[in-house]
């Protein structure tokens, strides 16, 4: 358990963020985080949809339970949090 | 007794170079403060500057510049322009000269080496007259705004910026000192007077005098022209350089400082000159767009000039159009955002009618940045002000030091370009910024970032307060909205009466 510092990349926000995270934080945990900094500041809020996290450049995102030590990410590393649309949320994807 | 006319003498007192006996011509000019890239003294003699002046002519004219400046000061000291002022136009001034001021100095400097070692007699010359113009923007506007000091205190940051590390000035003074004070004269050349004044500054400083002037303030309209003159001929001392390089084989490398310098300055130009044009500026004052601006005065008459002295575009052209429409609306909501970092009062400039003129400039400007102005525009209607205030910091460019920011909404194209180099991994805002730094890495890579500060724990506590701090802002020096959210109501009204 420690601090671990990222670059948050918020789907339709316009600038990088710095996101201090925890190493034991879960991916949604780490997108939370992410949209404190963003939603309701310069993006709007999209009810019923799920943020997911990937690399920057990746398709895939992480696995909502993965932790930050397990995904490998380095620090500072720039994730992407996007919007996940509800259908695809409530199948588990 | 008659004397000769200055056309009569000029070549022939120009041409007397040295010729050195006791020394070698490396001890005379060391290669790394002439930076000529080995060629020696005989190549630079073809050198020929377009502008010709000699000391006894530039006093004269000098002096009278200094007298006109001065004098229109002193008869509008009485006037009410500071009082009656838009506080977007006020923010103009506080922006400028905290960031230039200073730097004016730096430019000096340049100039001296240059004047010592250049190796072109005529570039001696033009650079020795150079040196005393920067100097004189130096004191002019470091005089100029003290008398605004009393009234506000965001005055004081005209001279105090360059001495804090608030981010801003971390920009600017990064790409003055890689510019102008820390490469030889040959490249500083090339970098300052070519890339910088004659592809930017040149041009900017006839479009702010042009802007003050509408806006009615004659004494900072005054002040700027007064200046661009001295830029319009020393900036000159940097093309007759590119011929001498190309002459000798050397166009690949003078090709690449200038390519460096013209990004570069491109980068402080999107944050320092693009909000003020399209958001400080009183909409009724506006005449051009910055990017109408830019494509007239900066892309077709310096895309121009590099050709003509037989330079190429350079290779990221297609990145640096595209930026022109898009990331100065970046830069101004950053500094808007993260306004308390700022030691100016940014104007938000997205009223209901400012918003329809950024429309009608910037095709799409609604449904990408003004995405974002619509959420905090309804967070200042309905009193969340503190969501429109920032709990973290933005991340830096490890070149430009600029948040590394690009166009929101549904056509997000934001990124981040990593680069390691020797184990440690830097982050920038572009390609090219990552170029830059990959042509040169020995240059850049030991600077950190405010971000890598914050994270090597230089700055404490690790918060606003701390970073405030670090910046040196103090209560009532830290930037707030210029119109005390004046505009708000514009949009609350506008919404009523479509409402109603």
């Amino acid at each position: 358990m420690a601090l671990f510092p990222l670059t948050s990349n918020f789907e339709e926000d316009f600038v990088l963020q710095l996101l201090p995270v925890d190493t034991d934080h879960t991916m949604d945990e780490v997108a939370a985080a992410a949209a404190h900094h963003s939603v309701g500041r310069r993006v709007a809020d999209r009810p019923g949809h799920v943020m997911r996290v990937r690399r920057q450049g990746s398709t895939e995102p992480f696995p909502r339970t993965m932790t930050v030590i397990e995904s490998g990410l380095a620090p500072m590393e720039c994730i992407e949090v996007v919007w996940e649309t509800p259908t695809l949320a409530a199948a588990g994807a | 007794m008659a004397t000769l006319g200055r056309l009569d003498w000029y070549d022939i007192a120009r041409a007397t170079n040295w010729t050195p006996s006791y020394v070698t011509e490396d001890e005379l000019y060391p290669p790394e403060l002439s930076g000529a890239d080995g060629l020696r003294m005989e190549a630079w003699e073809s050198y020929d500057e377009p502008y010709k002046q000699t000391y006894s002519e530039y006093v004269k004219v000098q002096r009278e510049k200094d007298a006109g400046a001065y004098s229109v000061k002193a008869a509008l000291e009485r006037s009410n322009m500071y009082a009656n002022a838009d506080a977007g136009w006020i923010s103009v001034m506080k922006a400028h000269y905290g960031a230039i001021a200073r730097g004016e100095y730096s430019a000096s400097t340049a100039e001296a080496r240059m004047a010592r070692f250049g190796k072109a007699p005529g570039m001696r010359n033009m650079a020795t007259l150079g040196m005393m113009d920067e100097i004189r923007h130096g004191q002019i506007q470091l005089f100029f705004p003290h008398e605004l000091c009393g009234k506000d205190r965001q005055f004081d940051w005209a001279h105090k910026a360059f001495d804090t590390n608030e981010w801003g000035i971390i920009a600017a003074r990064h790409i003055f000192d890689d510019m102008f004070t820390t490469r030889g004269a040959a490249e500083t050349a090339l970098m300052l007077t070519f890339a910088f004044e004659t592809g930017f500054t040149n041009m900017q400083f006839l479009g702010l005098a042009a802007d003050a002037a509408e806006v009615g303030d004659w004494t900072f309209s005054s002040l700027i022209s007064s200046i661009q003159t001295d830029e319009s001929r020393h900036a000159q001392i940097g093309a007759p350089l590119v011929t001498v390089l190309i002459e000798n084989g050397r166009k690949a490398e003078a090709q690449q400082i200038v390519d460096v310098g013209i990004w570069r300055a491109w980068r402080l130009f999107s944050v320092l000159t693009g909000p003020i044009m399209d958001y400080y500026t009183p909409l009724e004052h506006r005449k051009q767009s910055f990017k109408e601006f830019m494509q007239e005065w900066i892309v077709t008459q310096f895309e121009r000039s590099l050709l003509d002295i037989g330079l190429e575009r350079p290779w990221y052209w297609d990145e640096f159009m595209a930026q022109i429409d898009t990331q100065h609306h970046g830069q101004h909501l950053g500094v808007w955002f993260w306004r308390p970092t700022v030691w100016w009062n940014p104007a938000a400039g997205v009223s209901p009618d400012e918003r329809d003129w950024l429309e009608e400039k910037y095709p799409g400007w609604n449904a990408s940045w003004g995405k974002c102005w619509d959420v905090i525009t309804d967070n200042l209607l309905e009193g969340r002000i503190e969501l429109t205030y920032p709990e973290t910091l933005p991340v830096i460019c490890n070149m430009c030091q600029l948040p590394i920011n690009t166009t929101p909404g549904p056509a997000w194209q934001v990124r981040d370009y990593a680069h390691t180099h020797e184990g440690r991994t830097y982050h920038f805002c572009s390609d090219p910024c990552r170029w830059c730094f990959q042509v040169e890495p020995a240059r850049y890579a030991g600077h950190l970032s405010l971000i890598d500060r914050f994270l090597a724990g230089m700055i404490q506590p690790m918060d606003l307060s701390g970073g405030l701090a670090y910046m040196g802002l103090a209560p009532g020096e830290i930037g707030d909205d210029a119109h005390a959210y004046a505009w708000v109501e514009k949009v609350r009204a506008a919404r009523e009466r479509l409402a109603s």
